[in-house]
């Protein structure tokens, strides 16, 4: 056996297990294997078919890689604007740990191998819809609409409200009013997420030459679009009650947390965040917001669960 | 045929070749994951299909809700067929011994 080593003093770092692993966004992917688990158990619940827990478990699991797969191809892409600011000049691509064509490879074959295992596991249905929102976030969000509008948090929301629908897809086999409602949900949750992050981090968009509104409009226009897209979700947000989707349970964590939601939304509208004299407690209100929100969706959609898959569901009534 | 390590770059020369082997052995890991899970995945879906209702194995997901409405009428109908021959099997069953008990040998008159 012949060994042949050369000094390679072009790769800075090497790269661990971790790096990958932070390649595929973990807390993304958290959020996104929960909402499609809420969408799946929801669906179970509400048309009372049934699905093999292994077939439930690799469609899951293909929502996950999906996930990841997406992530691993916005990282291979915003390489250059992640080296620009702080908060993400630490991620794998541009701190060199692992090389772009790398990342780009590991996302397309996570892809293929993503959809496939959904196709097999569940149906053609679910697995078009995670084909469609992979490609949505990895080339419609990253690649058309991040670089070129400040309503790309708004349209690019979409990629990210795709999973409960194809959770409820990968049982029936078609996606009903119930399952769009959830859709919705994220939908018009993920602005008022995001802008709220982005009256902290406004410089460091601006620095990479990224359209956030608080970089186009302004603090106060971001300020105004959190408190309308929250009061647009606050209906939305309990829309389950209407149709019967969401009982008791659902009712009343819904109400807590859209009540909280709104208040934080009615603060930070109030307050000088993202302004640059702003100081710290404005800083603290608006990553409070921030941290409120994921709060807020975990809430709503845990409460689902809680109701469709341990039998704790209560009708209000409904449609 | 010739070993070559540099001196100088032999630790971290030595270090790449660590964690390419290590690399190379979670995507060994990672496809025959891949592998059992397709295997498995298909075993339950194989034993789950009802082929002789025109299930088809990769492709139980109807675009077409005409086509489901259809397909789950088509379903209940082989349903209902089934349990009414099993229904008259049973009539059967029950009736033939009743018949037999009513009727008397020849022999015994």
């Amino acid at each position: 056996m012949s060994v042949e080593m050369t000094a390679e003093p072009s790769t800075p770092k090497l790269a661990t297990a971790g790096d990958y692993v932070e390649l595929l966004k973990p807390r993304i992917m958290m959020l996104v294997v929960f909402t499609a688990l809420a969408g799946l158990v929801a669906a179970v619940g509400v048309t009372g078919q049934a699905i093999n827990p292994v077939l439930a478990s690799v469609a899951i699991l293909a929502v996950a890689l999906g996930s990841g797969a997406a992530g691993a191809i916005n990282m291979w892409y915003d390489a250059d604007i992640d080296a620009v600011m702080t908060r993400t000049s630490t991620r794998p691509v541009p701190s060199g740990a692992v090389p772009k064509d790398e990342a780009l490879t590991m996302g397309l074959i996570m892809s293929a191998v993503s959809v496939l295992l959904m196709w097999i596991a569940s149906n053609v249905l679910a697995a078009g819809l995670l084909a469609l929102s992979i490609a949505y976030y990895g080339w419609f969000y990253t690649m058309v609409l991040k670089r070129r509008t400040a309503q790309n948090i708004v349209i690019g929301g979409a990629a990210g409200a795709f999973p409960p629908v194809i959770g409820w897809a990968a049982v029936t086999g078609n996606t009903p009013l119930d399952a769009w409602i959830l859709f919705a949900i994220i939908f018009f949750w993920t602005p008022p997420h995001f802008w709220a992050l982005s009256l902290v981090a406004h410089k460091e968009y601006e620095k990479a030459g990224v359209p956030m509104l608080p970089v186009t409009n302004g603090a106060k226009a971001t300020r105004d679009q959190i408190l309308i897209y929250t009061l647009l979700l606050a209906p939305i947000g309990l829309a389950p009650l209407l149709t019967g989707l969401g009982g008791w349970v659902y009712g009343a964590v819904g109400v807590v947390l859209t009540l909280g939601f709104i208040f934080f939304a009615a603060k930070v509208w109030r307050s000088e965040a993202g302004e640059a004299d702003a100081g710290d407690a404005e800083r603290k209100l608006a990553m409070g917001m921030f941290a409120f929100s994921i709060f807020y969706l975990f809430g709503l959609f845990a409460a689902l669960i809680i109701e469709r898959g341990f039998g704790l569901y209560f009708p209000l009534g409904g449609l | 045929m010739v070993d070559t390590v540099p001196t100088a770059a032999a630790p971290e020369a030595s270090l790449q070749l660590k964690a390419q082997k290590r690399r190379n052995l979670w995507l060994a890991l990672a496809l025959v994951a891949f592998v059992v899970t397709v295997g498995v995945t298909t075993a339950v879906r194989i034993q789950e299909t009802d082929f002789s209702g025109g299930d088809r194995l990769y492709f139980s997901g109807y675009l077409d809700e005409a086509e489901k409405e259809q397909a789950d009428r088509e379903a209940v109908e082989r349903y209902e067929a089934m349990r009414a021959e099993e229904a008259a099997q049973t009539q059967a069953a029950v009736t033939e011994p009743a018949e037999a008990a009513e009727t008397p040998e020849s022999g015994d008159e």
